[in-house]
């Protein structure tokens, strides 16, 4: 069996515009998501095909060119026999809005012969229990979500693959959300997890891809991909004074609001240096790139060359 | 059980859930039994009372002086009351004289009698085929048609991606329920009509059978229109789109077949008819000499002729498979092709 649970190669999709034209919305793709559990961000800004290669991978849109395998099986033509190992919710939920939350959940689950019992637990996993008898119509945005992320669970999914799972979730419903991804990683489940919050994806996701315009940026480990850190940001009574010691010691150093930014991974040499000269820190924080940083450098990177 | 039946049994579910379905099915129920108590209402036997009160005017018009002055104007210049000329005899002229101008019970009783067989090759019977088939298509339409503007589709396939199979799933279950309905409808209604009919000793031999046996090739059309709504509607995958596709049909579907000379034969209408009433006669017009026009007692004169013509059971059948499997085939091919949104 293959080590990925997701992967693409040379993934394309075109699709006709209403003048005659051509618009590609992914180019030659190659996806790799590893097996054995974890949150796997996949991110892009709006447009750049994260939506359009979940549907391929699922089959609900034909690629133009290219593979896809999941779980080691070629899709979509291998799809009915691991598709009961994957859960997922594509952009927003889609249930039929006069069935309540339970009946829509109960077709689903008789669909693959899933015991009702399993409905729910769903239910209860999601927090929906005391409205699943009310219309779907009638549920907020937020509940909307978390029934179609009870959904995904109907399966007992060893893949789930959430497009945007906390759209319209308040600050807490986003947190249980993040907790239920985290959990379920750490519980096996390989999550690939397409979002627009990035502070969200770097809490949660060991490994992440970027893409833009439909193409690979980059791909691997989250740690890997922002790299170590280079910098710190120390906070002492007179910053002008620690700035113009640091300089002294070949450390180069700024004043930056309240504090100063000194270049270096080395903390130790930093309070080493400050000390010597009777200057007492009393804040020494280091100062890594975050996923927000990285994918804004990279996708602007990526406008900016196919703008030319 | 397998999964195919397993998906069968969830669209048979979705199916009775939806309440567009259960008012399609309730309208199926109650205007039949409306038409059917009007139908038997408006032809029961007179009661004694009125037959009383017509018996009292029907002596009180013969009592009239003006009776026996038409009468008598009759018998002196018969042609002018549409005798026959050729009947000579006084006795005879008398006789139909008196006949047509004496009142008669049955004028004043105002009833009409059930006629089973003119209620199934004209009257009620075809009224509920209509009704029946009209209904059964929307109901496949709205069946899948709120899938389709749910979106729900998509999330159906992320549980059962063989498209075939739920395509086909689908399309059983529309069209099963909405020939059976038909049939328990149309089947109940005979049997409640012949039942009266007996009652009153207007029932003919094998009569019944044939009510019968009518109501169940108009179970298997209004399946037939089930299951056209249903391809439509997945291959347009909008309600709208397809109401408005048939209503365009509805509309000018003939007059487009007749300017490409597809008529008569070809008409959707008698095909249909020739199912329901196990072949049906129709006009066509064909080439002819202007004598034989003449001979045929044609007024058109222009070399055409219209002659009377048989579309039998089996070609109207053949004609209505051929056009649900065309498009059957083609809405499932097209759903198994495109990306669903």
């Amino acid at each position: 069996m293959s080590d990925l649970v997701i992967e693409t190669s040379g993934l394309r999709k075109e699709f006709r515009t209403r003048k005659g034209g051509m618009r590609v919305a992914v180019q030659n793709l190659d996806l790799a998501v590893p097996a054995g559990g974890g949150v796997h961000g996949f991110l892009g800004p709006n447009g750049s095909g994260k939506t359009t290669t979940i549907r391929m991978l699922l089959g609900l849109a034909r690629p133009t060119r290219g593979t896809m395998r999941l779980f080691g099986e070629p899709v979509p033509e291998k799809l009915p026999q691991v598709i009961g190992r994957v859960g997922a919710v594509v952009e927003s939920p889609k249930f039929s809005p006069n069935f309540s939350g339970a009946l829509n959940l109960r077709l689903l689950a008789d669909a693959i012969g899933a015991p009702r019992t399993r409905v729910e637990e769903a239910i209860a996993t999601v927090q929906l229990d005391g409205r699943e008898s009310d219309r779907y119509k009638s549920y907020s945005l937020g509940m909307k979500q978390r029934l179609a992320i009870a959904a995904t669970l109907l399966k007992d999914p060893h893949l789930l693959i959430l497009d945007e799972p906390t759209n319209g979730l308040d600050p807490a419903g986003i947190r249980e959300i993040r907790e239920t991804i985290r959990g379920l990683g750490e519980a096996g489940v390989t999550v690939l997890l397409s979002s627009h919050i990035l502070a969200e994806v770097q809490q949660v996701c060991t490994s992440a891809t970027i893409i833009g315009n439909g193409k690979l940026l980059a791909s691997g480990r989250v740690e890997d991909l922002l790299g170590s850190t280079t910098a710190h940001r120390v906070v002492v009574p007179d910053s002008a004074r620690a700035a113009e010691v640091l300089g002294r010691a070949e450390l180069a150093a700024t004043v930056e609001g309240d504090g100063v930014r000194v270049e270096t991974e080395d903390a130790a040499r930093v309070t080493q240096v400050l000390g010597e000269a009777g200057i007492w820190l009393t804040e020494l924080t280091p100062l890594r790139p975050d996923l927000e940083t990285f994918f804004l450098a990279l996708t602007d990177a990526e406008r900016l060359g196919g703008d030319k | 059980m397998n999964g195919f039946g397993r998906l069968v049994l969830v669209e048979l579910s979705r199916l009775v859930h939806r309440r567009a379905a259960l008012v399609l099915v309730a309208a199926c129920l109650i205007v039949p039994t409306i038409i059917g108590v009007v139908l038997v209402l408006d032809t029961r036997p007179p009661s004694a009372a009125a037959v009383a009160e017509a018996e009292r005017m029907v002596e009180q018009d013969r009592q009239n002086p003006q009776l026996e002055k038409d009468v008598a104007s009759c018998i002196a210049e018969p042609q002018n009351w549409g005798v026959d000329p050729s009947v000579e005899d006084a006795d005879e002229i008398e006789e139909y004289c008196r006949v047509s101008m004496e009142p008669q019970l049955d004028w004043y009783l105002y009833d009409s009698q059930l006629e089973i067989a003119s209620e199934r090759d004209s009257g009620s019977g075809i009224a509920i085929t209509l009704l029946l088939s009209m209904a059964m298509m929307l109901l496949g339409t709205t069946f899948t048609g709120h899938d389709w503007a749910s979106g729900s589709v998509s999330n159906q396939l992320l549980f059962e991606p063989r498209r075939t199979r739920v395509w086909c799933a689908k399309a059983l279950v529309v069209g099963g329920v909405a020939a059976l309905l038909a049939g328990v409808v149309l089947t109940t209604y005979w049997l409640a009509i012949g039942a009266v009919a007996s009652a009153r000793d207007r029932l003919g031999d094998g009569v019944l059978l044939d009510c019968l046996q009518m109501g169940w090739r108009a179970a298997a059309v209004a399946g037939v229109a089930a299951l056209l709504g249903f391809a439509l509607t997945m291959l347009f995958r909008s309600t709208v789109a397809t109401l408005g596709i048939l209503f365009g049909i509805a509309l000018a579907g003939g007059i487009v077949l007749g300017i490409l000379g597809f008529e008569g034969r070809w008409n959707p209408a008698y095909n249909v008819a020739a199912v329901v009433s196990d072949g049906v006669e129709y006009y066509a017009e064909v080439d002819c000499s202007p004598q034989q026009a003449e001979e045929m007692g044609e007024e058109m004169g222009y070399g055409y002729c219209s002659e009377e013509r048989t579309l039998t059971f089996a070609q109207g059948a053949g004609y209505l498979g051929t056009a649900v499997l065309a498009t059957g085939l083609g809405s499932l091919l097209w759903f198994r092709r495109r990306d669903v949104p």
